[in-house]
């Protein structure tokens, strides 16, 4: 049997992580087979041409929190990344008017200042201490996180540099990110500032992919999570990969590839072979059987756990608590096929704010009632959405003159009261398209296409459990040591030479790679 | 008038009355100022009706500090008797069925398996988990919060202490109790129960009083709180004081005052003097100044930055954050005189003496909070309601009854209109519209109704926003956040100037801890010089 041993390890899953952990693997001198149960890499960061000339970002759709240490260490621009920034947010109000935030300082300044000059002010001072505050996350969330209470000195180190860490932020910083851990955004965001709109679109980042509302405590803490968006070493910057976000898989991948990675697509794994309470390699749906000396998964934890492998193989305490793992999925996505551009009723013309974010969210009360919708298992009548026409950044995304849209909707509950169904799925559709005809007054006249995407469709087409994007949901009791469950929090599993590395994982969710890479050092350090 | 103190307290409410006590033990001259004409603060029994005392605004006694029954017992002999109500809550459900909870795990297991047999299974290690992380809660209930920037030798310590307690539950429960913390009272209770009208009842402790629904990260704490030192094997408990709970109000005073403490009603303070950026003394209403070594304040923490201190004083990022503390009032009381007992459509009269629960549902809960959440006042609000004559006919005339009702959701800021004579009779009509409905007669029976909306809680009681806690009970307002980051070890950036309400660590509720604590630290600094 142990003469089968093809490869030094098996990835389970081609999504971003997992390519990552993949080429980090590789590059240290690694056999490396990386298994995608799909016909392209990518998991959720893909670019699939739906409708005929047109290149759909399928799911995730914006770059910001990509490590750039990553960019470095695999050398990724070699392999064809190049972000381009996103410059704008425009957030239309129902009165006719907008709220706009520029690339630009002075004249986001000026936009801030016409809706409320305390407003303008408060703007930069918040800014720069978010902008410190998630400089002081940062060493965190390139941490592989500790056991609290073990009495092991590597922990107890551990434990003690975080402390001194945190309190080296001295006391407003301190202060400041216990209350972002633990209020919600609308609260904290009450402190800063008096504009609804401002509030709305800022609280918005703290409800995305979470299944909660804005005036829901845990949320300040997503909005952090937003804010550490980094492109290529540019704090805070937003960004869209050129060819959409398969391009950041596409050059993950060919880096992977470059070191010696063999990567298969269109190979399901059914379950991971544990011999003597070790992990020895992975069965495919088709039957096929390979070996390997360590297997890591990039899956969310309860495919991982519950599916994957054989429940006897772990501990019943543990089995119970990945049950337990919330992963409710909250979030829908549709994109369009559009024939020509469409127009804001409150900015019309082809202006640069359709290069960039557009956000439907003009009041808390607005997205706090979306919320309202879904927490009683509907999908919300008038949705938050962020909205991007990637086609305006990247001409070839679509043919000449023509465009694609991405909305990111919120909230659609996997759960859904009387289930999913294709007539549930179009009558999503009709609402999101209806909110932002309000909007946008030409758009219905202009879809040539368009693809809805429910947390539903989510988990069949793209495994992820519940829909959920974060491959679990990031509430307080679920990040770093408790994500997914205390005390495997460090890659590792209670099965030997078996590793998790997806976003199920410490740090959690969004385009970081952040995972994979911790999960390849930890993995290297074994090996 | 010449008159010296070595402390004065501003408002006798109970912490302000526990710590005045122990104070004065030590041989301090100590004068407690209350405003009203009654001390107690927001613990009174009042007279509704000729013949009818309820307990107007808090209904129900907590578990005291042990510290302050022992101080009572020394000093009167004897404390007030606290009846530990059984069954503990009576929750009836709109189909006629209802739930019990009792003091007994077996008879409160018997009522839930009527309901879901696997609930009634999972009682008993919930019941085990909740206690540990109460029994966990309560030790850092006695201690005075560090200082996370500065932690001294003797913080260290207790840090120490309760790291090494926390170790004694095991790795597997300290993880477990860790988590509980930060989440939702529904997350909570959906990992254990199935059953709405249990989770709805047991739920409902993460949310009294609290501006938040069931729905809200945090809501699992409150829950854990509202159990520290009460009975460890119960699912829920209530607890009442016999007479009223004007009774222990009146006892803590009597403890203060055989100490040595002196206590003045109708002494509205109107401000803190400070000179040098000390605390020296007090100014009445009456213009009278007092003066003493150092002033402590029982008013909750807006109200004493804002309203008693001059702002000069303060720096303006302390004053910011003083401004940015939660209070968001969420409840309203309605207190009935009774001609009669109300009667049920299910369960019978002699379920009737601890708490009856509206409370059919999480959902249920979570809609009533979302009409709040907009400015409204709940449709179909959660109520606690008690009816403290049936164990105790003194207060009200024979064969006729006081019922007291606990109304959330009634949001202190009401999106329109303005608390008056008519949205409080709404809020008494939707509550009253809504009990009635488990309980028909109830509308025919009402001889008197009290309505105190979270403004009158305010102007009568003192409480700001109408918040019985003296500020939110969530997350980023407790332990070392309470009331502000930086200053939740009792002392204020006024030197002399000292906190010991339920503003303070660890906070609301009837337990004196934060006079306890408050008055261990002023002791600290009285000893040091």
């Amino acid at each position: 049997m142990a003469s089968q041993n093809n490869y030094d390890a098996i990835v389970i899953g081609g999504g971003h992580n997992g390519l990552v952990a993949a080429a980090y693997l590789a590059r240290a001198g690694k056999k490396v087979l990386v298994l995608e149960r799909r016909h392209l890499v990518g998991g959720s960061t893909v670019t699939e041409e739906i409708y005929p000339g047109f290149k759909y970002s399928v799911l995730s759709y914006v770059v910001s929190l990509l490590r750039p240490e990553i960019i470095r260490e695999l050398d990724l621009a070699a392999h064809g990344l190049e972000l381009l920034p996103l410059e704008s947010t425009v957030t239309p109000l129902p009165n006719g008017d907008y709220l706009a935030r520029w690339a630009d300082h002075d004249q986001t300044r000026r936009e801030l200042y016409r809706h409320s000059p305390k407003d303008a002010e408060a703007y930069d001072e918040f800014g720069t201490l978010m902008y410190h505050l998630a400089f002081a996350i940062k060493p965190i969330l390139a941490m592989v996180p500790p056991d609290p209470t073990s009495l092991n000195p590597g922990d107890l180190r551990s434990l003690v540099k975080l402390g001194n860490h945190f309190r080296g932020l001295g006391e407003e910083k301190l202060y400041s990110l216990i209350k972002l851990m633990t209020m919600s955004s609308a609260d904290y965001l009450d402190e800063w500032f008096e504009t609804e709109a401002l509030k709305a679109t800022m609280s918005a980042s703290g409800v995305i992919g979470t299944f909660l509302g804005p005036r829901s405590p845990g949320t300040a803490y997503v909005l952090l999570h937003h804010y550490m968006g980094e492109i290529d070493g540019a704090f805070r910057a937003w960004g869209f990969a050129k060819g959409g976000t398969g391009g950041v898989s596409e050059a993950i991948a060919s880096a992977a590839r470059r070191f010696g990675a063999e990567i298969r697509t269109e190979s399901t794994v059914a379950r991971v072979i544990v011999e003597n309470g070790r992990a020895a390699g992975v069965v495919l749906e088709n039957g096929d059987d390979i070996r390997a000396s360590v297997v890591v998964s990039g899956v969310d934890p309860k495919r991982t756990f519950l599916d994957l492998i054989e429940p006897g193989e772990l501990p019943g305490e543990f089995v119970h608590a990945i049950r337990r793992f919330r992963i409710r999925g909250s979030s829908g996505k549709v994109n369009l096929a559009l024939d020509e551009l469409p127009e804001l009723a409150c900015l019309p013309g082809r202006g640069p704010h359709l290069r960039g974010a557009i956000s439907i969210s003009p009041s808390i009360e607005y997205l706090e009632r979306a919320y309202d919708d879904a927490k009683y298992g509907g999908f919300s009548r008038h949705p938050f959405m962020d909205i991007i026409i990637p086609s305006m950044i990247d001409p070839d995304m679509a043919p000449p003159g023509k465009h694609v849209m991405s909305i990111f909707v919120q909230y659609a509950p996997y759960e859904l009261d009387g289930g999913w169904n294709d007539a549930r799925r179009e009558e999503f559709g009709d609402a999101v398209i209806d909110t932002l005809s309000e909007y946008m007054p030409n758009l219905k006249d202009i879809i040539l296409h368009r693809q809805v995407l429910t947390p539903w469709d989510m988990e069949r087409e793209f495994g992820l459990t519940e829909g959920n994007i974060f491959h679990g949901e990031l509430s307080l009791h679920q990040l770093f040591f408790m994500r997914p469950a205390a005390p495997w929090s460090d890659y590792r599993t209670p099965v030997r030479d078996f590793y998790q590395c997806g976003s199920g994982t410490h740090p959690g969710g969004g385009i970081s790679g952040a995972s994979g890479r911790l999960a390849a050092r930890t993995m290297l350090e074994d090996m | 008038m010449s008159q010296r103190y070595d402390a004065i307290i501003i408002g006798a409410g109970h912490n302000g009355l526990t710590t005045a006590a122990r104070l004065a033990k030590t041989g301090m001259r100590v004068l407690a100022l209350e405003r009203r004409e009654t001390i107690g603060g927001a613990l009174v029994t009042e007279e509704i009706h000729p013949g009818f005392k309820v307990d107007a605004a808090c209904h129900q006694a907590g578990a005291l500090h042990p510290g302050v029954i022992s101080d009572l017992e020394q000093a009167l002999g004897v404390a007030p008797e606290i009846v530990r109500c059984d069954p503990a809550v009576f929750a009836p459900q709109i189909d006629g069925r209802h739930l019990l909870l009792w003091r007994d795990p077996a008879a409160t297991a018997e009522s839930i398996a009527a309901l879901s047999r696997s609930d009634a299974e999972n009682a008993k290690p919930f019941v085990e988990l909740a206690t540990k992380a109460a029994g966990l809660l309560e030790a850092a209930y006695d201690q005075t919060p560090p200082d996370l920037l500065s932690v001294g030798a003797s913080d260290l310590w207790s840090l120490v202490r309760l790291g090494g307690r926390a170790r004694r539950l095991g790795k597997r429960d300290m993880m477990e109790v860790g988590r509980l913390l930060t989440m939702t009272v529904t997350e909570l209770l959906d990992e254990w129960f199935e059953n709405d009208l249990l989770k709805g009842t047991l739920g409902a402790t993460g949310i009294s009083g609290m501006f938040q629904g069931p729905m809200a990260a945090g809501t699992a704490y409150m829950l854990l709180h509202n159990r520290v030192g009460m009975d460890s094997g119960a699912l829920r408990s209530t607890y009442r004081v016999h007479g009223g709970i004007g009774v222990l109000s009146r006892a803590l005073g009597d403890l203060a005052q055989s100490c040595g403490a002196e206590i003045r009603t109708s002494a509205p303070v109107v401000r803190v003097t400070i000179r040098n950026g000390r605390a020296t003394g007090v100014v009445l209403e009456n213009g009278d100044e007092i003066t003493a070594d150092r002033v402590i304040s029982n008013a909750d923490p807006r109200h004493t930055f804002l309203s008693l201190v001059d702002p000069v004083e303060l720096t303006p990022r302390f004053v910011r954050q003083v401004r940015n503390i939660k209070y968001r009032g969420a409840c309203a009381k309605v207190n009935l005189a009774l001609d009669t007992l109300p009667s049920f459509t299910s369960g019978e009269a002699a379920h009737l003496g601890g708490v009856v629960s509206i409370s059919p549902s999480l959902a249920y809960l979570e809609r009533a909070y979302d009409d709040a959440k907009y400015g409204d006042i709940s449709q179909e609000p959660y109520l606690e309601a008690v009816i403290p004559s049936i164990s105790d006919p003194s207060l009200a005339p024979h064969g006729k009854h006081v019922m007291s009702i606990l109304v959330q959701y009634a949001p202190y800021h009401l999106k329109r209109g303005a608390w008056d004579q008519s949205t409080k009779d709404q809020l008494a009509e939707h509550a009253i519209k809504t009990l009635a409905q488990y309980a028909p007669n109830l509308e025919q029976i009402i001889l008197e109704r009290q309505v105190l909306s979270p403004r009158d809680l305010e102007t009568d009681f003192g409480l700001t926003e109408g918040n019985i806690y003296h500020g939110e009970m969530t997350l980023d307002q407790l332990f070392f956040m309470r009331p502000v980051p930086g200053w939740a070890r009792y002392r204020t950036p006024i030197e002399n100037l000292y906190l010991c309400g339920a503003g303070t660590h660890p906070g609301g509720g009837v337990t004196g801890r934060p006079g306890y604590n408050a008055a261990r630290e002023i002791l600290k600094d009285v000893k040091r010089r």
